[in-house]
C-alpha cells in the first residue's frame, strides 16, 4: 500500500522528469549541459533529480526478489563479486539474488548466441562481438542512463565501439583490449624498438625470438592496414577489402621476409605466455592481459611500447592495430531489464573502473579514471595510448576472420606451395568479401 | 521357433484388414472411429474403454493446446518479428508476442509425429475392436482387464520392455533427427537466427550449395576433400589399432616373454587416464612451442628433418599438429597410442580362448608360426571381432573427440577454399559440422552434411549388419 | 638353438621396453607436471625445476571461480550413478526383447535402431537442447541424466549378442514350469548375464566423465560449480587460463583417473568374458 502511494506521488514528478530525461537523451553531445558535466562524478552524490526519482520509482515498483545472472571473466570473479555486494548494499531496499558466472569476454558470444533467451542478464564481452550480438537481439539498447552519463564519461572510441547504427548498445568497461608490443629492455634499446628490422638484428644477437600471431585475422590486419590497405565494413554486413590491390604483394613479401629471418615467429597468445616465461622470446605483439606474465618474467627489463615499423618494398611502414574495448551488455530478454541496466551502469561507473584498475591493472575506459597518475604511468596502458594514434576501431564483417587466418597461416609457414602472391591475396580477398553464407 | 509360429497364426486373425473392419463392423465398431473407447464398453471391457478414451482426449488436448498454434504457422515458420519496447521512465521492457521459427518447427514436428502415432493407434484400435466383435459373435472368451495386464508380462512382455526405452529414443533421437532433417530445407543460419530473426523454407537450395563450386561457395570442394579424409581416417584408425592390438597381445603373451601381467599393466596405465585428458595433454606435448619441439631442436632432430625435406626449412619447429600432412600422420599415430592398449586387452582375451587343438594339428602338419597366425589365429579373431570391427569403423567415422581435441584452436588451414567453407584439412565430417553449428551457426548446411553422413553410415551399417540380423547367426550358438 | 632362443627373448623384451616407454612418456609428463610448482606449461624441460603438492591442494581444498573440483566431482558422480542405473535397465530390457522374444517387426525394429544410432551426435545437440528447454530441464542434473540415458536403448547390440548365446532350452524349461516371461527375464536370464551387465553398468557410468560437448551446451549457466569434471577441466585449458592452470589440470586429470582406471579394468574383463563366451560354445 505504501509503495502504491509513493508511486502515485511520484507520478507528478515523473511528468516533469520526462522532459529533462528526454532532453538529456536527445542531446548527449552537448557537454555544456550542467547535468552532464556533473555526471562523471560519483553518481549517488550528485544525482539528477529526475533520474533519482526514476530509480526511486523502480525501487518502489519492485516486488519480490530480483534474480539476475551476471557473467564476468574468470579472472574478474573476485573483483566483480565484491562490486555486486556493494551494489546490493547501495540498493538495500530491494531483495537481490545475483549469481555470478564465469565466462571469458572473448567467448561470451559463443554461448549467448546458442540460446539468447537463456543467456545471462548482464554480461561482459569484447567489442569485436558486438555486431553479432546486436544482430542476434542479445543486447538491450542503452536508451537512457540513470546514475551517470555513459556517453560523456567514457573515452570516445569506446562509445563508438559500443554504438551500432547510431544506437548505443553497451556500457564500456575497459579500454585496453587492443594490442601493442611488450619487450625485454635488456635486449633492445629504445631506438631498436622503433623498427622491426632493428629489433630482428638485436634479437638475433641475443638468440631469441620475436612473436606475433600473424595466423590470426586480428593481428594480420596490423600489417596490411599499416601498409595502407583497407578493410571496411559495408552496410549489408559484408566487407570491402583492398588487400589484393596493386602493390599489396609487397606487403605479403614483407611478411614472408620477416618470417624468413627465423627470428620473427608466429605464436598463439597462449604459446607466447609460456614462451615469455621460458625466456625464448624477447618481444611480442600482445595485449594488456599478458602484462602480468611479461612483468614477472622480465622484471626490471619489462617494457612496452607502440608497434614498430616494418619494411614494405624498401619503405618503413608503421604497423596499425585494432583498438579494442571490453563492454558490458544487458540482455533484452531479461525479466528485470531495468535492474540489469542499473547494475551494468554500476559495474562500469568511475568508481568501479578505478577499483578495477587497482585490483587487476585493466585500463579504464572512463575518462576520469584513466586520468589518474597511476594509470598514466602504467607501461602497458601508455604503450596502448601511444599505439592509439595508429589504431582503428574494429568494424569487420564475420566473413573476414577465417580467410584472413588462413592467409596468415600460409605466409607464416613461408608460402611453402610457392603460390603466386597475387593469386594468394586474390583468393583471400574473395573469401573476405564473400556474402555471408 | 514354435512360439513364433503360434504367434503368426494368431497374427492372421489380427490382420483382418482395416477396410474390412470398418465395413463389416457393427455400430460399436463404427462408433469407435469417433469415440475410441466405444467398442470396449460394448464388450464390457470398461477399463480398456476408459483408457482408450483418455488417450484420445489427451491427444486432442495436446494437439489443440500445444500443436495448433505452431502448426498454423508451419507453412511460413512464423512472420512476427521480435520487437521490444523499453520505457526509459519506468525501466520496464515489453516484448511483443514474437514468433520463434525454431520453436515453431520443433513443436510442429513433435505434433506431426504425435498425429502420425495417433493415426497408427487409431487404425490398430478399430481392428482390435472389430476382433472383439468377432470374438463375441463366435462366443469366444473376451479377456478381462486383469488378463490383458497379465499378457503384458507374458507373450506381450516385449511391449512392457520396449515402452520406456522407446519413449526415450523418440525424445532424444527421433524428434531431433526429424527437426534437423527439416532444417536442411530452411535458411536457418546466422543471418536468420531465432529469436530475433525468422527463418523459412527454401526447398533444395542448400543441397545445391553442396554441389556448386566457386571460390566463395566451396562447400562441394570441402565436402569431397573431407569425405575422402574421413573414410581414409576411419579405415586407418580401425585397422591400425586392431592389428596393433593383436600384435602387442601376441608379443606380451609370447611363451618367451616374462611377466606378461606386468607388461600388460604398463600399457593399461596409458589408457586409464580419461581420453579427453590425455588428448588435451598430448596436444600441448606436441605444440609448436611445446616440450617435444624443445627437445627435438636441442638434440638436432628438427635440423635433421629439415635436411631431408620433411620439415619446411623456414620453420624453427616441427609442425606436429599445424601442418596438414604432419597433423594427419600425428593424429593416426596418437590414435594408435590411445587405441592399441584397449584392443590389446580384448585381443588377449580372445586369443586365450583360441582352440589349441587346431594350432597343434597345424604345427604337426609343419606350418610355421607366420602361417599359423595367418591361417588360424587371424580368421578366428576376425570371426569373433567382426561385428566389433564394423562398429569401430562406424564409430571412427564419427570420432569427434580425437580430432576435435587434438586440432581445435591449434590447426589452421592453409587452403583458402576450405577456409571459405569453415573447414580444415584434418576435419572429419562430424567435426566440420560441429564447428559449422557451434562457431558459425550455419545450421542449414550442417544439416545437409549431417544427412549425407547419416546416409553413408546407414548404408555401411545395413550392409554389414544385415548378415548378422537376417542370417542365422543369432541362433547359431543355441 | 639355445642361443637363438635367448636372442629372441632379449629382442622381445627390448621391443616391449621401447614400446612401454613410448606409451608411458606422456603419462609420466602428466604425473610430473601435476606435481610441478610451476602453474603453466613447462616447455623448456621435461621434469619440473621444483616439485610441490600445491596443485593437489588447490584441486581438492581450494575451490575458486575456475577450479571447483569437488563440486564437479560430486555433480558428475550423481549424474553418472543415475545415468548408469537408467541406461543399464533400458539396455537390458531392450536386449531381452530383441534377443529372447519373437514378435512382429522385430528385425525391422533392430535395423531401424541401428541406423538411428548413426546420425552424427554433435548435430543433434542443438535440437536436443531445445527439447530439454521446452520441458524446462536445462541446467539441471535431471536433464543431464535424461540426455545421457534416454537414448541408451539403442545401444543394445553387445548385451543382445551375449543373450543370444544363452541356450533356449533354459528358458523353455522355465516356461514349462509355468514361469511368466517376466519371471524368466528376471530369474533366469539376468543372473546368467552378470558379466555383460557389469560391462554395461561401467560403460554407461563412464559416459558423463568423458563428455564435454553435450554437457557444455546443456549446462550453460557459466557457473563453475554446476559443471561436470570434463567441462571443468576442459575450461581450464582456455587460452586465457592455461598458463595459470595447466599443472592443476594435470593434477585434476590424474585424480579422476584413479577410480576410472579401476572401473575400466573390471569393465574390459567383463567385456572379454562376454564376447568370448559365445565363441567358446561355438
Amino acid at each position: 500500500m505504501k509503495k502504491k502511494l509513493l508511486s502515485l506521488a511520484l507520478a507528478g514528478t515523473m511528468v516533469a522528469g520526462m522532459l529533462t530525461g528526454c532532453g538529456n537523451k536527445n542531446t548527449p553531445s552537448q557537454p555544456s549541459q550542467p547535468q552532464q558535466s556533473s555526471a562523471p562524478e560519483v553518481s549517488s552524490q550528485t544525482p539528477e533529480v529526475s533520474n533519482d526519482d526514476i530509480i526511486a520509482n523502480l525501487i518502489a515498483n519492485t516486488n519480490g526478489t530480483v534474480q539476475l545472472t551476471v557473467w564476468a571473466s574468470e579472472e574478474d570473479q573476485e573483483f566483480t563479486l565484491g562490486r555486486i555486494e556493494d551494489f546490493k548494499a547501495q540498493y538495500s531496499d530491494v531483495d537481490f539474488d545475483i549469481t555470478l558466472g564465469a565466462k571469458s569476454e572473448s567467448k561470451a558470444k559463443d554461448d549467448i548466441l546458442v540460446d539468447v533467451e537463456a543467456a545471462p542478464d548482464v554480461f561482459a564481452f569484447a567489442d569485436d562481438q558486438i555486431m553479432e550480438l546486436v544482430a542476434a537481439g542479445a543486447l538491450q539498447e542503452v536508451a537512457a542512463t540513470y546514475t551517470f552519463d555513459v556517453k560523456t564519461a567514457n573515452v570516445a572510441g569506446s562509445i563508438e565501439a559500443a554504438t551500432i547504427d547510431g544506437k548505443l548498445y553497451a556500457y564500456p568497461m575497459t579500454a585496453d583490449n587492443g594490442y601493442f608490443m611488450f619487450y625485454d629492455a635488456s635486449v633492445f634499446t629504445e631506438d631498436d624498438v622503433k623498427s622491426m628490422d632493428a629489433m630482428i638484428e638485436a634479437a638475433k644477437k641475443a638468440n631469441k625470438k620475436i612473436a606475433m600471431n600473424v595466423s590470426d585475422g586480428w593481428y594480420i590486419y596490423s600489417l596490411f592496414k599499416g601498409a595502407g590497405y583497407d578493410l571496411t565494413l559495408n552496410d549489408d554486413g559484408t566487407n570491402s577489402c583492398t588487400w589484393n590491390a596493386a602493390g599489396a604483394t609487397d606487403v605479403a613479401q614483407g611478411i614472408l621476409d620477416l618470417f624468413a629471418t627465423g627470428v620473427f615467429v608466429d605464436m598463439t597468445d597462449a604459446d607466447q605466455a609460456t614462451a615469455i616465461s621460458a625466456g625464448t622470446i624477447c618481444a611480442c605483439v600482445n595485449g594488456t592481459w599478458r602484462a602480468e606474465t611479461a612483468q614477472t618474467a622480465w622484471g626490471e627489463n619489462y617494457a612496452a611500447t607502440k608497434l614498430p615499423t616494418f619494411t614494405v618494398a624498401g619503405q618503413q611502414k608503421q604497423m596499425s592495430s585494432f583498438s579494442g574495448y571490453k563492454l558490458i551488455g544487458v540482455n533484452p530478454h531479461s525479466k528485470f531489464v531495468g535492474w540489469s541496466m542499473i547494475l551494468a551502469e554500476y559495474l562500469t561507473n568511475e568508481e568501479t573502473q578505478v577499483a578495477r584498475y587497482e585490483a587487476r591493472g585493466l585500463g579504464p575506459a572512463n575518462l576520469a579514471a584513466a586520468a589518474s597518475d597511476a594509470v598514466q604511468n602504467d607501461p602497458a596502458i601508455s604503450a596502448l595510448a601511444a599505439q592509439a594514434a595508429y589504431a582503428t576501431p574494429q568494424r569487420v564483417g564475420n566473413q573476414y576472420w577465417v580467410p584472413a587466418q588462413t592467409l596468415g597461416q600460409i605466409l607464416a609457414s613461408g608460402n611453402s606451395d610457392g603460390t603466386d602472391l597475387q593469386t594468394l591475396l586474390d583468393n583471400a580477398v574473395d573469401g573476405i568479401t564473400a556474402p555471408a553464407q | 521357433m514354435k512360439a513364433e509360429k503360434d504367434q503368426k497364426s494368431e497374427n492372421k486373425i489380427k490382420k483382418a484388414a482395416f477396410g474390412n473392419a470398418l465395413a463389416k463392423g457393427d455400430i460399436w465398431v463404427k462408433l469407435s472411429t469417433v469415440i475410441m473407447g466405444a467398442g470396449y464398453f460394448a464388450r464390457k471391457q470398461f477399463v480398456n474403454g476408459i483408457l482408450m478414451t483418455a488417450v484420445q482426449i489427451g491427444f486432442i488436448l495436446l494437439v489443440v493446446l500445444f500443436g495448433v498454434p505452431s502448426l498454423s504457422k508451419f507453412d511460413t515458420l512464423g512472420d512476427v518479428q521480435m520487437e521490444q519496447t523499453f520505457d526509459p521512465l519506468t525501466l520496464q521492457s515489453t516484448m511483443n508476442d514474437y514468433d520463434n521459427s525454431f520453436m515453431i518447427l520443433l513443436t510442429s514436428v513433435i505434433t506431426l509425429f504425435f498425429i502420425f502415432v495417433f493415426i497408427l493407434i487409431w487404425i490398430w484400435n478399430i481392428k482390435l475392436v472389430y476382433q472383439l466383435q468377432l470374438k463375441k459373435e463366435r462366443g469366444e472368451h473376451i479377456n478381462t482387464f486383469r488378463e490383458d495386464m497379465r499378457a503384458l508380462v507374458n507373450d506381450r512382455f516385449h511391449i512392457t520392455l520396449l515402452a520406456l526405452p522407446t519413449v526415450g529414443v523418440v525424445l532424444m533421437n527421433i524428434i531431433p533427427i526429424l527437426v534437423l532433417i527439416a532444417v536442411a530445407f530452411t535458411n536457418y543460419d546466422q543471418k536468420h537466427m531465432p529469436p530475433s530473426s525468422l527463418f523459412t523454407w527454401v526447398g533444395f537450395d542448400n543441397f545445391k550449395n553442396l554441389f556448386t563450386n566457386s571460390i566463395t561457395i566451396s562447400f562441394g570442394y570441402a565436402f569431397r576433400k573431407i569425405l575422402g579424409w574421413t573414410l581414409l581416417w576411419a579405415v586407418l584408425a580401425t585397422v591400425t589399432t586392431f592389428i596393433g592390438g593383436i600384435l602387442l597381445a601376441k608379443l606380451i603373451n609370447n611363451a618367451t616373454t616374462k611377466w606378461p601381467a606386468f607388461w600388460r599393466t604398463l600399457f593399461v596405465i596409458a589408457i586409464a587416464v580419461p581420453q579427453f585428458v590425455t588428448l588435451l595433454l598430448v596436444r600441448n606435448f606436441f605444440a609448436n612451442a611445446g616440450i617435444v619441439n624443445t627437445i627435438c631442436s636441442n638434440i638436432g632432430v628438427t635440423g635433421f628433418l629439415q635436411n631431408i625435406g620433411l620439415v619446411n626449412p623456414r620453420l624453427t619447429y616441427i609442425p606436429f599438429l599445424t601442418d596438414p600432412n604432419w597433423a594427419k600422420a600425428m593424429i593416426i599415430l596418437i590414435n594408435i597410442w590411445v587405441g592399441v592398449p584397449y584392443q590389446m586387452l580384448i585381443a588377449t582375451g580372445v586369443l586365450m580362448n583360441i582352440p589349441t587343438d587346431q594350432i597343434e594339428s597345424a604345427r604337426l602338419d609343419g606350418a610355421n608360426k607366420f602361417q599359423i597366425f595367418c591361417k588360424i589365429t587371424m580368421p578366428y579373431v576376425l570371426f569373433i571381432q567382426g561385428p566389433a570391427l564394423i562398429t569401430d569403423f562406424v564409430k571412427n567415422i564419427n570420432n569427434f573427440n580425437v580430432i576435435y581435441l587434438l586440432t581445435q584452436d591449434v590447426f589452421i588451414t592453409s587452403d583458402q577454399l576450405l577456409a571459405n567453407s569453415n573447414a580444415k584439412e584434418v576435419d572429419l565430417l562430424v567435426t566440420w559440422l560441429f564447428r559449422l553449428t557451434n562457431e558459425y551457426y550455419n545450421y542449414k548446411m550442417a544439416s545437409v552434411i549431417g544427412i549425407i553422413v547419416f546416409i553413408i553410415c546407414a548404408v555401411f551399417t545395413l550392409l554389414s549388419f544385415s548378415r548378422m540380423i537376417a542370417g542365422g547367426r543369432e541362433e547359431e550358438y543355441r | 638353438m639355445k642361443v637363438k632362443k635367448t636372442i629372441s627373448m632379449i629382442g622381445t623384451h627390448l621391443l616391449l621396453t621401447i614400446l612401454a616407454v613410448i606409451w608411458l612418456v606422456p603419462i609420466l609428463w602428466l604425473v610430473v607436471t601435476a606435481f610441478s610448482a610451476h602453474p603453466g606449461i613447462n616447455t623448456w624441460r621435461f621434469f619440473p625445476e621444483s616439485y610441490s603438492l600445491n596443485n593437489f591442494y588447490r584441486v581438492l581444498f581450494k575451490p575458486d571461480s575456475v577450479l571447483q573440483y569437488m563440486a564437479w566431482f560430486k555433480n558428475t558422480l550423481i549424474i553418472a550413478i543415475f545415468t548408469c542405473i537408467v541406461s543399464t535397465i533400458f539396455v537390458v530390457m531392450v536386449s531381452y526383447a530383441m534377443s529372447c522374444m519373437r514378435f512382429n517387426g522385430r528385425k525391422g525394429l533392430m535395423s531401424f535402431s541401428l541406423i538411428l544410432n548413426m546420425f552424427p551426435g554433435p548435430l543433434l545437440m542443438v535440437a536436443v537442447y531445445f527439447v530439454m528447454k521446452m520441458i524446462g530441464l536445462t541446467n539441471s542434473h535431471v536433464g543431464m541424466i535424461i540426455v545421457y540415458s534416454a537414448g541408451s536403448g539403442l545401444g543394445f547390440l553387445i548385451v543382445k549378442g551375449f543373450m543370444d548365446t544363452i541356450p533356449t532350452s533354459l528358458r523353455e524349461a522355465a516356461k514349462i514350469e509355468g514361469a511368466s516371461e517376466a519371471a524368466i527375464f528376471t530369474k533366469v536370464v539376468i543372473p546368467l548375464c552378470k558379466p555383460i551387465i557389469v560391462y554395461q553398468i561401467i560403460s554407461s557410468f563412464l559416459i558423463p566423465w568423458g563428455d564435454f560437448v553435450l554437457a557444455k551446451l546443456m549446462l550453460n549457466s557459466g557457473i563453475s560449480s554446476d559443471f561436470t569434471v570434463a567441462i571443468g577441466l576442459y575450461n581450464m585449458l582456455d587460452k586465457g587460463l592455461i598458463d595459470k592452470n595447466f599443472s592443476a589440470f594435470c593434477a585434476g586429470g590424474l585424480l579422476v583417473s584413479v577410480p576410472i582406471a579401476i572401473l575400466f579394468v573390471i569393465m574390459q574383463k567383463c567385456y572379454v568374458a562376454g564376447v568370448t563366451s559365445g565363441a567358446v560354445k561355438g
